[in-house]
């Protein structure tokens, strides 16, 4: 009897783990297609979109946001298309087998798909029409109408675009992934969200005073951030994005600073000081339980949750100056991650789980973002130059990271690839833009 | 009060929960009919799309993208404003009273004997002036990250707090708080600035 009992538990915990372990292979190899070293990005060419009665550029711009959304995706390249002499007849209203001397021309120079278009004009609206063609076979292989107000053609082209990638990654894309940030906006610091290529910035809190480091709900909903409401007491608040609708999750006495919600959205994650000096905690959303994780005389901060959600980051001085530690999510196995360097700080896991970012301090003394292996064995310094970076954090896709940039007083917001190449500055005007958290996708 | 005076009040207040409640909802249908999109969500427009190779969904590659995210437009308020005038107020309050400011060596905590001989200053009036209410801002420089910068700023804020009550000031009106470097004293960005910022900030509450 008594073997009997056991055997069904250890099959259980045998298929459990295995489940895990599938489960995560499946996503790592996912990521290992279009993030080996020696992935080839895919030539595509988009070719002059056709305007029907469409506002002035209309076509031109929806086809020149759709291309920047392409070279910024990592997945593809955009080919010259006039300097290949590759032009489609503008007469034409749709392509099609007429036109295979064009669709060989293209493959003939290594162009693996076409994207052309159609903008119109519908009552009040815009209407476009996105086609993807492979580039050998002439086969289409996505053909969308987008109809929507003018103000939403970047929206139509970033649309097609994440079709692109999800056609040709079965990812979902990243070019309707939003950012989150802080900005001093008339006196105060407010929390802003713009889409994920800078345009469109909206005023999320209008306190009047400081808050700081949004960071995004799985279900792209809600930001949670800390709010200085009284100027004496900072409490960790919940907004709604859509309602404006907002709640306070923790007020106890003292620091409470840097939320971080776990993967599956039930637990928050963050510091106190109501102890006497800085302590991480999770709270459980759904049962209000608060759980302490760290007791040390020093100060911890900053916890980020593993995509597993098993482990959490964090910063802590307990060693002298502050450092990378990690531990289990209920507190146990704690061990520190960096050893290079007296300054590392603001950690950031990223979705795939393969890299965690974080403010490190250069032998030049400068605050830059490097990277590690949540082993410990890899490291290296993405950013360079005399700006104070801070506050890395991923894209969905585990390909860029968004972070503040500090020169001379003036905070900006910047986008960079995961191997430290093109750097693009995404906040245009103002002054200070700080804290940006990327999205989900 | 007679029965029907009560009712009469009773009366009053249900219409005025009726009327809170009708102009409640008058403003979220108000906001509903701005926008294009589901009833309650943003004034974002919204893109519809459709297929036009009649693809079903659930084919290959399909289906894999997430609604847009809807962000509600924030009504402008007056709070910066109140805050300005609250600081304004409160800064002249701590000047009248001659309260001093510490300051801090680089990532450091430690009261300097100059500190040490403020805070003497301050916690003299303090004892005299027992009900007065006063915030310690700790605050730090521009190197290094925000939230490091947080948890420094509110060591330095405790450690003033700490000098006051050895040297005999009650800590019930005392209050700690860190900005960090979020909010510095000078903008400038070498050490004659740096160090105007790594202070502890004394301020009377004025309310």
């Amino acid at each position: 009897m008594r073997q009997n009992s056991i055997v069904p538990v250890i099959a259980y915990l045998v298929l459990g783990a295995g489940f895990v372990g599938i489960m995560e292979s499946g996503a790592a190899d996912v990521f290992l297609e279009a993030t080996r070293p020696d992935f080839q990005k895919i030539p595509v060419g988009v070719l002059e979109f056709k305007s029907v009665m469409a506002p002035a550029n209309a076509a031109e711009r929806v086809a020149e946001v759709l291309k920047a959304d392409l070279r910024r995706s990592q997945i593809f390249t955009v080919a010259d298309l006039v300097k290949l002499g590759i032009k489609v007849d503008e007469k034409l209203e749709l392509l099609d087998g007429a036109q295979l001397p064009l669709f060989k021309q293209a493959a003939d120079n290594g162009v693996a798909a076409l994207v052309w278009g159609k903008m119109a004009t519908r009552d009040a609206n815009l209407v476009l029409d996105g086609y993807v063609y492979d580039g050998g076979t002439a086969e289409l292989l996505i053909g969308k109408r987008y109809v929507g107000a003018p103000s939403t053609l970047r929206v139509m082209a970033h649309r097609l675009a994440d079709e692109l990638v999800s056609r040709y990654t079965g990812e979902p894309g990243i070019a309707r992934t939003k950012i989150a940030y802080a900005s001093d906006q008339r006196g105060g610091r407010e929390v802003f969200v713009m889409d994920y290529d800078g345009y469109a910035p909206r005023q999320v809190t209008a306190d009047g005073f400081l808050n700081l480091t949004p960071e995004w709900s799985r279900d792209r909903r809600s930001l949670v951030f800390t709010a200085y409401r009284n100027r004496r007491n900072q409490t960790i608040d919940l907004i709604e994005l859509a309602t404006g609708k907002r709640r306070t999750l923790v007020a106890l006495a003292g620091l409470n600073i840097t939320p971080s919600l776990s993967p599956d959205g039930r637990y928050l994650a963050f510091a106190t000081s109501q102890d006497g000096n800085s302590e991480i905690y999770t709270l459980d959303t759904r049962t209000n339980e608060l759980q302490r994780l760290t007791f040390q005389a020093a100060g911890d901060l900053s916890p980020f949750w593993s995509p597993s959600g098993r482990e959490l980051v964090f910063t802590s001085d307990r060693g002298g100056g502050p450092q990378i530690y990690l531990m289990n999510a209920d507190g146990s196995n704690v061990r520190r991650l960096t050893f290079e360097g007296d300054y590392n700080a603001a950690p950031a896991w990223s979705p795939r789980g393969d890299w965690i970012a974080f403010v490190c301090r250069s032998q030049e003394g400068q605050f830059k973002l490097c990277l590690i292996t949540p082993d410990g064995q890899k490291r290296l310094q993405i950013t360079t130059g005399p700006g104070i970076d801070d506050s890395p954090s991923w894209s969905p896709d585990g390909r860029h990271l968004v972070f503040s940039s500090m020169v001379n007083g003036q905070s900006h917001i910047f986008m960079i690839n995961r191997d430290g190449t093109e750097q693009e500055r995404l906040t245009s005007g103002g002054t200070h833009h700080s804290s940006p958290s990327w999205s989900p996708a | 009060m007679d029965t029907h005076s009560r009712m009469a009040g009773l009366a009053a207040a249900v219409g005025l929960l009726l009327v809170l409640a009708l102009g409640c909802s008058s403003k979220a249908i108000q906001t509903a009919s701005d926008s294009s999109t589901e009833p309650g969500v943003s004034k974002e427009p919204r893109v519809s799309e459709q297929d036009l190779l009649g693809k079903s969904p659930s084919a290959p590659g399909q289906g894999r993208q997430s609604k847009d995210i809807a962000v509600a437009k924030v009504e402008p308020s007056d709070a910066a404003r109140r805050h300005a005038e609250d600081i304004r107020r409160e800064r002249v309050a701590t000047a009248i009273a001659g309260i001093e400011d510490v300051f801090f060596g680089f990532d450091s905590w430690n009261i300097s004997d100059e500190g040490k001989h403020a805070l003497e200053v301050d916690a003299q009036w303090l004892k005299s002036n027992p009900e007065k209410m006063v915030t310690i801002e700790g605050h730090c420089d521009e190197r290094g990250t925000q939230a490091y910068n947080l948890v420094l700023g509110e060591k330095r804020a405790k450690a003033v707090r700490n000098y006051l009550t050895e040297l005999g000031v009650g800590t019930g009106g005392l209050t700690v708080t860190s900005y960090g470097k979020e909010r510095p004293f000078c903008e400038g960005h070498d050490e004659t600035c740096y160090q105007q910022n790594r202070r502890g900030h004394m301020t009377l509450r004025v309310r």
